[in-house]
């Protein structure tokens, strides 16, 4: 009797909880008066005037120049022949394809490593934010994908080396890498700002940063954005701008939020809380994508 | 939501696993090294004394947190050894080197409570120091301090989440990466569910074991 009492309160704590999720998805659309959850999508956008644009490259230990050459050549190797066009392509990973920066031509006159001219005995470790989609992070089967994740896997396999992953907490990476337990740092990370901390790969995106707003909001130019409340992950580069070149406009916010995941801001601006968040587009294009 | 239900709860129930891992291997390792460290705080020999005083003090005055990346760093940091593999390990160094040092505390605190009379009566009876240990002082003890292990051990199911800081994969951080990826808050009270049903078998279980403890009554 006691164990069945026990079972039906915690059977009625879900749902109290499952009820309080429901409606903060919801809260954040004071204009629609019934909500569709299909036309969620439009309901955020990105504002005109973006924050600036920052480059995403891949970051090996200081010194190992000669593993990112490599890991660089393959790049190049699989934009020539249509792989990384193709990744870029896939439709879960949103906008990406838009701010790649790598084109086939760009390569043409260069000798490109040979495919299988790697070291067979050799495992390379990709070090990668694991909560960072769409570049890392758990996929629909429960394994680990993403755009970042498949070209370091198709680079290993035109390199004919071994691949493993090392999921790893972002605030500590420089620890693991700088610990051996990965050969570098590639899940969206940005060179700005960080150019003599790592022996820098291949720049493969111009990402650019903007602001997202809830398409009813009032919110139109950054200047809009005095006395808001802004939110941003901690650690990004959104963040990072927000701190150096944008410090003036950050300083007009009304205040500015750290999260420690852009789903929580995200939760937060569809909840109403906040009135904006500083993100990156390709990120910001999967969140709205997933808002549903 | 387009990751399936049964993913969901099939990559949540293998964090659980590891979760579990965590809590069983520490719980295993650090109540025994509680006693340890119980009678090497209450030793007369004076720098011993200091000794445990001052590990106990580190143990309980930072955060755990920061002690689980000081054991997985810190060997690398320090040595400049390989810390490949070591991540599991690491863990549980931290986790048990941690709790031994609350069990430590309450251990002591339900020695202390025994009245000194009873040492008194049991030399006048006859009993032997060892005697007196086991036949009257361990079966109060065990008794006093139970409800404070039930409450350490239930926390402990829940601090395993700090393990995310070293990127293992527990229930937590699983919960979190599926809540990234699908924008959802639904993974959290999947993983609020699976945290109480574990706290409602410890608490269960401890329940159980202070019955049976349930003597001099």
């Amino acid at each position: 009797m006691k164990k069945l009492l026990c079972m039906l309160l915690a059977l009625t704590m879900l749902f109290a909880l499952c009820a309080c999720g429901g409606k903060t998805e919801t809260k954040g659309d004071p204009a629609a008066d019934s909500v569709d959850a299909d036309a969620v999508d439009a309901d955020y956008v990105f504002l005109e005037e973006e924050l600036g644009v920052e480059t995403y490259a891949i970051g090996f230990r200081l010194g190992d120049e000669e593993l990112a050459d490599q890991v660089s050549g393959a790049i190049k190797a699989l934009v020539v022949d249509g792989t990384f066009e193709k990744i870029a392509s896939k439709p879960e990973y949103a906008d990406i394809k838009d701010f790649l920066c790598l084109k086939p031509e760009d390569f043409a006159d260069e000798t490109l490593p040979e495919r299988g001219s790697g070291d067979s005995s050799f495992t390379f470790k990709q070090g990668y934010d694991q909560d960072y989609p769409p570049y890392a992070y758990m996929l629909d089967d429960g394994t680990y994908g993403g755009f970042d994740i498949d070209v370091c896997k198709a680079v290993c396999e035109y390199l004919g080396w071994g691949y493993e992953g090392v999921p790893f907490n972002w605030d500590f990476k420089d620890q693991e890498l700088n610990a051996k337990s990965c050969d570098c740092i590639w899940s969206g990370m940005t060179k700005e700002g960080r150019e003599d901390k790592y022996t820098w790969g291949i720049t493969y995106s111009n990402n650019t940063q903007g602001i997202l707003v809830a398409a009813d909001s009032d919110i139109e130019t950054l200047a809009d954005l005095a006395g808001k409340v802004v939110g941003v992950q901690i650690g990004t580069s959104a963040a990072e701008m927000l701190e150096g070149d944008q410090k003036a406009l950050a300083d007009t916010f009304g205040e500015l939020k750290t999260y420690e995941t852009y789903n929580i801001a995200f939760n937060d601006l569809k909840a109403g809380a906040i009135d904006a968040i500083a993100i990156d587009m390709t990120t910001g294009a999967y969140l709205v994508s997933t808002a549903s | 939501m387009s990751m399936a239900w049964s993913t969901m709860l099939l990559k949540m129930g293998e964090g659980m696993l590891h979760t579990c891992a965590i809590f069983a291997l520490t719980v295993l390792f650090s109540l025994p090294l509680g006693i340890i460290v119980m009678l090497l705080r209450r030793s007369r020999f004076k720098p011993v004394q200091w000794i445990t005083k001052i590990y106990i003090a580190i143990m309980r005055g930072t955060p755990l947190m920061l002690q689980l990346l000081a054991w997985y760093f810190g060997p690398y940091y320090l040595f400049g050894w390989s810390i490949r593999g070591y991540r599991f390990t690491a863990i549980i160094i931290g986790f048990t080197m941690n709790y031994a040092a609350y069990f430590a505390e309450i251990y002591r605190g339900g020695i202390e409570a025994i009245p000194n009379g009873q040492y008194e009566a049991a030399h006048v009876l006859g009993y032997s120091k060892v005697q007196t240990f086991f036949k009257i002082i361990l079966p109060q003890l065990v008794k006093t301090i139970l409800p404070s292990v039930t409450n350490e051990v239930i926390t402990l199911v829940k601090d395993t989440s700090l393990a995310f800081a070293l990127a293992y994969n527990e229930m937590f951080a699983i919960a979190k990466q599926i809540a990234a990826k699908e924008t959802s808050f639904l993974p959290f009270v999947v993983a609020a569910v699976f945290y109480f049903i574990a706290n409602y078998v410890v608490a269960f279980v401890m329940e159980r074991i202070e019955k049976k403890f349930d003597y001099y009554k």
